[in-house]
């Protein structure tokens, strides 16, 4: 077990689907050779299929204590990637601005579909990126012992010089967060930006939302805004907790704003999407986490003051992020408990 | 250890060019031996049953002036193999990044282990890449990628050297023949072989392979 440990804490009511987190992360990280389908954090509209296509529902993880590996998603799956005919369209007269081939599948394919409940449509976005796991179950799959989790800050990483692309790391993330490079042999994966927190930057994802929904902190830092949400108030959940990974990105999960018409009800009586969706990715604890929340609202909107919405508003940077330095956590925690 | 299953003694004949082309008529002169392959228990107790539908592999091995030289064949109905444009490593501008055209295939392969070391005695290494004491060579040849040696002194140690050395391969009539040149098959040295099947993802420790024999 890490020493101390990284955290992302995301709050979905505040994800405009904008892609400006995807986008950073590919800039930044997956624009070489043979990574052009991978998109180490990526959002996807919830309820949706996924990216890959399906990873919620094909395996992975651990039951009664064993790694439980799925198969292993194809490139249909994550979705094509293609370029458009520019040329053809803008000079040459063409109509066809999409690529001639039939496109089936791409890494974002149904953008806001969502589902209906009650005749109303609903959906919101789930972004993601690799969960850093306390118990990761891509290490554990690894023959070659090619995946580590780092003791300073918890962070996973796959080590490219002894990665042989066996790809059982792959079969065995329940989040399907690892990634096959072809081109080079080698699994690739969100490395948490380690190269800026080690500077006490925050991650790129987090540093260009314009939602200000990310917190980045150490878990195990009494100040951050990470630890707060998930310890002190209790208002933050893991994807799928009971693949046995322990994931350590966490969600605000989504209940605003209300449905039309239904105010002065509770988000229990009348939830703006299905609980048992909420229930699905998130576990049973979504219910007490969103009455938590709503009282946090309803407390606020009679005047009074919360401090878990101060938080969640997050305005300023040094109010989401405190990226402290590993050696230094020791006496934090100390001063905290004095 | 393991003590010698057998002993395989394969014709030394007299060697000339073209060692390296698996169909050379040459290597007709040399008797191959029949070796019975076994295959290793699943990974995982949610793996698909692996099928032992490649039984044998034929050897032979010939010591000349040229080099020492191995030729495998074995019967394999899926050909696995793919042809990959290269990859650079570095992050270049208004550069349309070449693709991975998959994520889910996997590649035929063989490989031939020597120890490292010349042995004491008819004791072997570990059949499972060798152990702390007796270290072990192996010589890898990928359908996709090609040839490099690798070393081991034991499970989950296998290691690249950066090394490559000349094989060539051919494939016909659902059959591989690979010839590879291993400077180090000196006679009398210990080898065993293992063979992968891409088709059922055969990778790593997924595989088949012969105990240990001896080159002479």
């Amino acid at each position: 077990m890490a020493q101390h440990q990284i955290s992302m804490v995301l709050d979905l009511n505040k994800c405009l689907g904008c892609q400006t987190c995807t986008m950073a992360c590919k800039k930044l990280w997956t624009d070489g050779d043979g990574m052009d389908y991978m998109y180490w954090n990526n959002v996807e509209t919830r309820p949706g299929q996924g990216y890959p296509r399906n990873w919620d529902k094909i395996g992975g993880g651990f039951e009664d204590g064993k790694l439980r590996p799925s198969e292993l998603p194809t490139k249909e799956d994550y979705g094509q990637t293609f370029e458009y005919n520019y040329a053809e369209r803008l000079f040459q007269g063409g109509l066809q601005a999409m690529p001639q081939e039939e496109t089936r599948n791409t890494p974002n394919w149904d953008e806001d579909v969502g589902a209906l409940m009650l005749g109303e449509n609903y959906y919101f976005y789930l972004p993601r990126l690799c969960n850093h796991c306390t118990n990761p179950a891509c290490l554990e799959a690894c023959p070659r012992k090619a995946i580590y989790k780092r003791e300073e800050d918890g962070i996973v990483l796959v080590d490219q010089e002894r990665c042989e692309g066996y790809r059982y790391c792959m079969k065995a993330c329940p989040y399907k967060k690892i990634y096959f490079n072809e081109l080079l042999g080698k699994a690739q994966k969100c490395i948490f930006c380690y190269p800026r927190i080690e500077k006490g930057e925050v991650n790129a994802c987090a540093k260009q939302c314009p939602g200000r929904l990310r917190f980045v902190g150490f878990l195990d830092d009494p100040e951050s805004a990470v630890h707060k949400l998930v310890y002190l108030y209790k208002v933050a959940l893991g994807l799928f907790p009971e693949r046995g990974t322990e994931p350590n990105v966490f969600y605000m999960p989504p209940f605003n704003p209300p449905r039309t018409g239904s105010y002065g009800k509770s988000v229990l009586e009348d939830p703006r999407m299905p609980m048992d969706y909420l229930k699905y990715l998130f576990g049973d604890e979504v219910v007490p986490v969103i009455q938590r929340l709503e009282a946090e609202l309803h407390r606020a909107q009679n005047g009074g003051t919360s401090e878990v919405l101060q938080l969640l508003i997050g305005r300023d940077d040094h109010v989401r992020y405190k990226i402290s330095k590993p050696e230094d956590l020791v006496q934090i925690q100390g001063a905290h408990r004095g | 250890m393991k003590r010698l299953a057998s002993l395989l003694i394969c014709s030394a004949a007299a060697w000339s060019q073209g060692a390296l082309d698996p169909a050379a008529s040459e290597w007709k002169s040399a008797a191959p031996i029949t070796l019975a392959l076994n295959r290793t228990p699943p990974l995982y107790s949610t793996d698909a049953p692996a099928t032992m539908d490649i039984p044998s592999v034929q050897v032979q091995i010939l010591h000349s002036s040229a080099g020492n030289f191995a030729r495998l064949e074995w019967a394999d109905k899926t050909h696995d193999t793919a042809v990959l444009p290269k990859a650079e490593r570095t992050w270049q501008d208004d550069h349309l990044v070449t693709q991975s055209e998959a994520t889910n295939r996997f590649s035929d392969a063989c490989a031939l282990m020597i120890p490292a070391k010349p042995n004491a005695g008819d004791l072997n290494p570990s059949l499972q890449m060798g152990d702390a004491d007796h270290p072990v060579r192996i010589f890898v040849w990928d359908a996709t990628r090609g040839a490099a040696v690798m070393e081991a002194s034991g499970r989950e140690t296998t290691k690249r050297t950066g090394q490559s050395f000349p094989a060539q391969a051919q494939y016909a009539a659902g059959r591989w023949s690979v010839a590879l040149e291993i400077s180090d098959l000196k006679a009398g040295t210990p080898f065993a072989v293992a063979i992968w099947n891409g088709s059922q993802q055969d990778r790593d420790g997924r595989k088949y392979f012969t105990v240990w024999y001896r080159a002479q």
